[in-house]
């Protein structure tokens, strides 16, 4: 790796540039979701209340942290950070400006597949060595409701590198030059987009935290610092869903327009790839408003009876297609 | 069952979005309040006659008669007497209003009563007036 | 008696002794973001359902009806509105009219039906706050802050009529304290028909909205005999199908002649109970609007003296949330010699948790709050002799007794 390639990671379009775009989406979800309920959402910090998420994340690492006496303090202490390498190390996997991610690998899309199973089976540790009741039964219906989305989840990733026959992300983009594969495999989209309400517990499906049953469910017991960094990680998770959604369903940064000269195209790419971006999120933002919070085993009878086999239908007819 | 459908509120969702919120200003903006809204106590020294009304029938205790002199009447000299309101303890429910026959006392639409000092609201003889 | 000793569970319990092991056993409250008001719960879990619960009120207590024995009989109306926040018409009602019942004195016509306008807007602000609430308790956000929007419009009607949005400080003895305001008539029904429409949407919002229903549907089912049995009141008996109402059967204020219709709901869950609280609304609009229209005119007050003759008198009017029952009792001083209240939510309050048996431990917020908790008007202390142990009780047979020789008397 030289030099350029690191500058790339840290900054542009890396990290710093993820977690900004985690800081604006929770800004536009607050929002919208604030615009569509007839209130206006935050206003005071920064022009539009766009500093506010930055804002929160500051107050946040400068309170106290309290641990309980039944915790595990080595857990709590390290844990947090490998929680949010999880999305950070993935995003750099996902192209954006042109078509070369900063990171590659042949088989990355299974690389992708194992950091979203890593940072849920963080968020359980971390639940879980909180200790407290509260945590604990939280920590139990992730679990839950993780098994439950994890097959569509992975089958739905899955339809799109069958239909491109390859299983990187760059690869896939690539292939979708001419026809982007939402319009091919549209259940496949609909079960990742469900699937990834899911991981990121949101309504419908945001039992594992859920605010007023089980006052914070596996994060309870967090505060202070550690409460920042797992918002932030929740956040990023929301971007690097959405990001992964765009490059496997929606072709990536590439767009009908298409300029001769490099650069004009590079920064043109980017565009096309922020649209995107803002039209998943806003998708998902919808759906959050408008649902209520399910039972945790009606959100398992209806991951296991409805949208598994709607994805394995979808995989088949992906299978015969090719 | 068949009429059941997911996202029935979306419809109402894009409508409300599209209007302008009802979220009041306050305190970037003003606020307007109802013309019986019941705020802060003032009270007019010049009508008071010191009857101690006011003092019996406030709910929150918040009226103490104090003497302020002496006047004679037939063969017996009486205190005269004048209020002093402690208004961080008033509830503003106007029964002092309601029975002062001789009007010194009256609700203003003031409400942004947080004062640094519990003395400011404290209001007697050397006070305010509306 | 003796000191109660620590990590005695039984002492806790009281009469009804329930066996379980410390580790069955989910506290719910008294601090908890469900709860708007602190009372403490004890789930005993058996698996990931709930075998019992096991209520302690004592939280909120504040020492009301003591307080009363030393104020004078005006101050008390502003002691008694301030029991609960969002029925505080009713209790204001309440105490007034029971009040207006020692004395000869009778409350002139016009007064009546403004009570009647006063109290059908609180219901329904009550019950809007009620369904905003159980849609963020079910985690949608956006019906709680939909409907609350709606009833900013209410709060605004009783600002203007009153004064003041909640607590309205409005009835006193011998009628209201000011009249209706010029042209608040047509703004009252322009609010109404924009109430009516809210409540209709939201009816069919409730019913057809799929993880709506499906966390409300059966969800807390209770049955008649249990209903009867637990001896509860308001829309928690109206939504097992029985159809019993203050107003309709005991009317006071103008109820005789603006008559409401009792609204039922058959299931007996938590999904009827949102029916019925919206057809509630609608019904209360119906009702201000035809108290509008006969409002009579004439004085709004009969000046009442300040002193009470003695006496006792007993009264119940129809809460937001059920039957409210006041009794003052006077000994012609200028205070009360003793004022007791029971509160509808301390007859509902066995009834919830008899609704929870069973169920998921998800489910613990929407059935508590199903019925509509006030736990600041409910609370009250018992005295509970350990050493005796003996608790001051009567039992049901001698309070029905004493309730037929009452209104034996009273005709």
């Amino acid at each position: 790796m030289n030099a350029a390639q690191v500058v790339e990671l840290l900054l542009f379009p890396g990290l710093t540039f993820f977690v900004w775009l985690a800081f604006v989406f929770e800004w536009l979800e607050r929002k919208t979701a604030a615009r569509m309920q007839g209130r206006i959402g935050p206003v005071v910090a920064g022009p539009f209340g766009i500093l506010q998420p930055v804002a929160d994340f500051f107050k946040l690492a400068s309170k106290e942290e309290i641990i309980p006496q039944v915790a595990d303090t080595f857990v709590l202490t390290w844990g947090p950070s490998l929680y949010f390498a999880a999305p950070a190390i993935g995003v750099a996997f996902i192209p954006v400006v042109g078509l070369q991610s900063i990171l590659y690998n042949p088989l990355d899309l299974l690389f992708m597949a194992f950091l979203l199973s890593f940072s849920t089976l963080m968020a359980a540790m971390l639940g879980y060595a909180s200790g407290g009741r509260y945590s604990t039964i939280g920590v139990g219906r992730l679990v839950i409701q993780f098994s439950s989305y994890e097959v569509p989840l992975l089958l739905a990733m899955i339809t799109p590198a069958v239909l491109a026959g390859s299983l990187s992300i760059q690869g896939i983009v690539a292939a979708q030059g001419s026809i982007w594969y939402i319009l091919i495999a549209p259940i496949s989209f609909a079960v990742f987009i469900m699937a990834s309400l899911a991981e990121l517990e949101k309504p419908p499906f945001d039992i594992p935290s859920a605010k007023t049953e089980i006052v914070g469910g596996w994060m309870t017991e967090f505060s202070g610092n550690t409460l920042a960094y797992v918002k932030l990680t929740k956040n990023l998770s929301y971007v690097f869903l959405s990001a992964l959604a765009v490059s496997l369903f929606l072709g990536g940064p590439q767009g009908p327009v298409v300029f001769a000269d490099s650069n004009a195209q590079a920064a043109l790419s980017a565009l096309y790839f922020l649209v995107k971006l803002f039209a998943v999120g806003f998708l998902i933002f919808a759906i959050r408003t408008a649902l209520a919070r399910v039972r945790i085993d009606q959100a398992a009878k209806v991951f296991w009876t409805v949208i598994t086999p709607l994805c394995l239908a979808q995989l088949a007819l992906a299978v015969a297609m090719r | 069952m068949a009429r059941n459908k997911v996202g029935e509120a979306l419809g109402e969702m894009f409508r409300t979005a599209l209007e302008h919120p009802v979220t009041e200003e306050y305190p970037f903006g003003k606020k307007v309040v109802a013309e019986r809204f019941r705020g802060k106590l003032y009270f007019d020294p010049i009508k008071c006659t010191g009857c101690s009304v006011c003092e019996i029938v406030c709910p929150a205790e918040v009226i103490k008669m104090t003497p302020v002199g002496t006047k004679t009447v037939g063969n017996r000299t009486v205190d005269v007497k004048r209020p002093e309101f402690e208004l961080y303890s008033c509830i503003s429910c106007g029964q002092c209003v309601d029975d002062c026959r001789f009007g010194a006392l009256s609700l203003s639409h003031d409400f942004e009563l947080a004062v640094f000092k519990k003395e400011s609201l404290k209001i007697g003889r050397s006070s305010n007036g509306p | 008696m003796s000191e109660p000793k620590p990590n005695d569970e039984r002492q806790e319990i009281g009469a009804g002794l329930v066996e379980y092991s410390p580790e069955n056993v989910m506290p719910f409250g008294p601090v908890h973001p469900s709860l708007k008001e602190p009372e403490y719960f004890r789930l005993i879990l058996e698996g990931a359902r709930i075998k019992e619960v096991v209520p302690r009120i004592g939280y909120v207590h504040r020492g009301i009806e003591r307080a009363a024995q030393e104020r004078s009989w005006v101050k008390n109306i502003y002691l008694f509105e301030r029991v609960c926040g969002i029925c505080s018409f009713a209790h204001s009602l309440g105490y007034t009219q029971a009040v207006e019942a020692l004395t000869v004195y009778r409350v002139p016509p016009r007064a009546k039906y403004i009570r009647v306008v006063v109290a059908e807007l609180e219901r329904i602000h009550s019950h809007l706050l009620w369904l905003g609430l159980v849609g963020h308790w079910a985690g949608f956000d956006t019906l709680f802050m939909w409907i609350w929007k709606d009833r900013e419009h209410v709060l605004d009607l009783s600002e203007a009529i009153t004064g003041n949005r909640i607590h309205k400080s409005y009835a006193t003895f011998g009628g209201v304290r000011k009249d209706l305001p010029e042209g608040i008539k047509e703004r009252i029904l322009e609010e109404m028909s924009y109430i009516e429409k809210r409540a209709r949407y939201y009816n069919e919002l409730v019913q057809t909205e799929e993880t709506l229903t499906i966390r409300t549907k059966g969800v807390g089912k209770i049955t008649q005999e249990t209903a009867r049995r637990l001896c509860c009141v308001g829309p928690l008996l109206r939504c097992t199908g029985i159809s019993r109402d203050v107003r309709v059967e005991d009317p006071y204020a103008a109820y005789d002649e603006v008559v409401p219709e009792i609204q039922t709901s058959p299931d007996g869950d938590i999904s009827s109970l949102l029916t019925l609280r919206i057809g509630e609304v609608l019904e209360s609009c119906r009702l201000i609007r035809e108290a509008l229209e006969k409002l009579p005119s004439g004085p709004f007050r009969t000046p009442v003296p300040r002193v009470v003759p003695a006496g006792d008198s007993t009264l119940h009017v129809e809460a937001p949330r059920g039957e409210l029952f006041y009794f003052v009792k006077s000994a012609g001083a200028s205070v009360p010699a003793r004022v007791k209240i029971r509160t509808p939510t301390m007859a509902n309050l066995l009834t919830a948790t008899e609704m929870l048996k069973g169920r998921p431990l998800a489910d613990v917020p929407i059935v508590l709050t199903g019925m509509d908790p006030c736990f600041g008007c409910m609370d009250r202390v018992s005295v509970v002799d350990l050493d005796r142990s003996t608790e001051w009780a009567c039992s049901g047979e001698q309070l029905r007794q004493l309730g037929i020789n009452y209104y034996r008397r009273r005709k």
